[in-house]
């Protein structure tokens, strides 16, 4: 079998394009997600019972159904529900959102757990509100010490990103098989691949390895 | 037992914190058994006695960090609220510090002292700031005001607690068991701060094995034992002539000869 690399360099720019989106994906759905995981996460500790039962309940449903039947079905069941032409990118950032943020919920629970009583009865007696005490006192400290549960989420979301393929967007991964389709050149394309998203995701968990190194807090 | 006034100095005061008859429950066990007592203003009330006789129970009881079963806190002549934002009103006017400190560990000493009057007081950054140094400098930790708590020893940090505390300008300053989970040598630091606020005037509420400090800072001192009060009266009565053999008892399984 002969290789013939040059198929790679070629396609550069549709590549580029594809990584670009793949980040844009990784980083809008992080950004929804961290917000959403530590609402939801509240919610399931302190809200009124079935507040407290839906979220258990949207946590319970996301993280254990497979990715790509979420993604599947973003596609199919968002445009009826909302009404709504998304674009395929639009409906694959909700299906990964929906996806972390449930994954999200459960660490920032954790972690708001981890946080020992006595830190909320000090902020309440300074006179805090619930509300006060967990913004300035428990979420920060708990966001701290989650950090590397994060970063690995972010890792895995990165390489994840590559399942709204199916729904057509054009990330990394999609324009990777849409090349192999119109070359045939299967090992070289699927080697490009994994180079690039190694050669991509591999120095950002060292980056967050290294942010949580420096944000540690010593008790 | 009743509290007599005889021998209380500052009884003249107005009584700022009553417990009347109070009772505390954790399911089948009984906490507190129906305590009764007064604290007057620029008093300093210290609460002895065993590990586990409710002592700790009552001073937590007294901001409403938790809930009584039975009987009355009055404080400043009202009963403690039930309703979270009246506690909260209360919570402002009475100072805590814990055994275990409980800065928060992610700010600065100076942050950790400025984040009451700016959280709860909502006071423009800069005047809390103020208020912050201030208060450092009170405690004798001015040059602190930079570090993280971790970098700081217990006893620095239980008074970077206490000017948390005072930045919120209290009425009433409760302190549970200061310098239990302090190293002897630094514990010294800690009492030494709790004796100048208590010649300013403070009202004190303090939950304390440390007999000394009670006994040469306390106007008033109960002594506990199951939940109950079984002996209160001046230091001077409780320390050198106890009227109950509990109390009697329990200052000499201290080592405690008056």
């Amino acid at each position: 079998m002969t290789l013939d690399w040059s198929v790679v360099w070629k396609h550069r720019d549709a590549l580029m394009a594809g990584t670009a989106t793949t980040f844009l994906l990784t980083i809008a759905t992080m950004a929804i997600a961290v917000p959403c995981g530590i609402v939801v996460a509240v919610l399931r500790l302190y809200a009124w019972r079935p507040v407290r039962a839906l979220a258990t309940g949207y946590v319970e449903l996301f993280r254990n159904l497979p990715l790509i039947l979420v993604v599947y079905w973003a596609f199919y069941v968002l445009p009826i529900l909302t009404g709504l032409g998304l674009s395929p990118l639009a409906t694959g950032l909700a299906a990964l959102s929906l996806n972390v943020s449930a994954y999200n919920a459960e660490t920032f629970r954790a972690g708001i757990n981890s946080i020992r009583r006595g830190q909320v009865e000090a902020a309440m007696a300074l006179g805090m509100t619930r509300a006060q005490a967990l913004r300035r006192v428990i979420v920060p400290q708990a966001l701290r010490r989650i950090l590397p549960v994060l970063a690995s989420t972010w890792v895995s979301l990165f390489k994840d990103t590559s399942l709204v393929s199916v729904i057509a967007v054009t990330e990394l991964a999609y324009v990777s098989m849409q090349v192999r389709a119109q070359t045939f050149r299967v090992l070289e394309m699927l080697t490009a691949m994994a180079v690039l998203y190694w050669l991509l995701g591999y120095p950002q968990a060292k980056l967050v390895d290294w942010m949580q190194r420096r944000m540690k807090v010593t008790e | 037992m009743s509290a007599s006034s005889a021998g209380r100095a500052k009884a003249a005061g107005a009584k700022i914190i009553r417990y009347l008859d109070v009772v505390k429950r954790y399911g089948e066990f009984t906490a507190l058994e129906g305590v009764s007592l007064d604290v007057h203003a620029g008093e300093v009330v210290c609460l002895i006695g065993p590990s586990g006789s409710g002592k700790s129970t009552l001073l937590r009881c007294t901001n409403g960090l938790e809930p009584i079963d039975g009987g009355d806190i009055e404080f400043e002549g009202a009963r403690l609220p039930r309703d979270e934002r009246a506690l909260r009103a209360v919570r402002q006017r009475m100072g805590m510090v814990f055994q275990s400190f409980e800065l928060f560990p992610h700010f600065t000493a100076q942050q950790n002292v400025a984040e009451g009057p700016r959280t709860v007081l909502r006071k423009p950054a800069a005047e809390a700031d103020r208020r912050a140094t201030a208060m450092l400098a009170k405690v004798g930790l001015a040059d602190k005001a930079p570090n993280l708590p971790a970098a700081l020893s217990g006893g620095q940090q239980q008074r970077v607690a206490i000017a948390r505390a005072l930045a919120m300008e209290p009425d009433v300053m409760l302190f549970d068991e200061p310098t239990s989970a302090l190293d002897p040598e630094t514990i010294g630091e800690v009492l030494n701060v709790m004796k100048i606020l208590a010649q300013e005037g403070m009202t004190m509420v303090v939950v304390t094995h440390e007999m000394a400090f009670a006994q040469r800072v306390a106007d008033w001192v109960a002594v506990f034992d199951a939940g109950r009060i079984v002996e209160q009266g001046p230091p001077r009565q409780i320390f050198e002539s106890p009227l109950t053999d509990r109390t009697r008892d329990f200052l000499s399984h201290l080592g405690w000869s008056g």
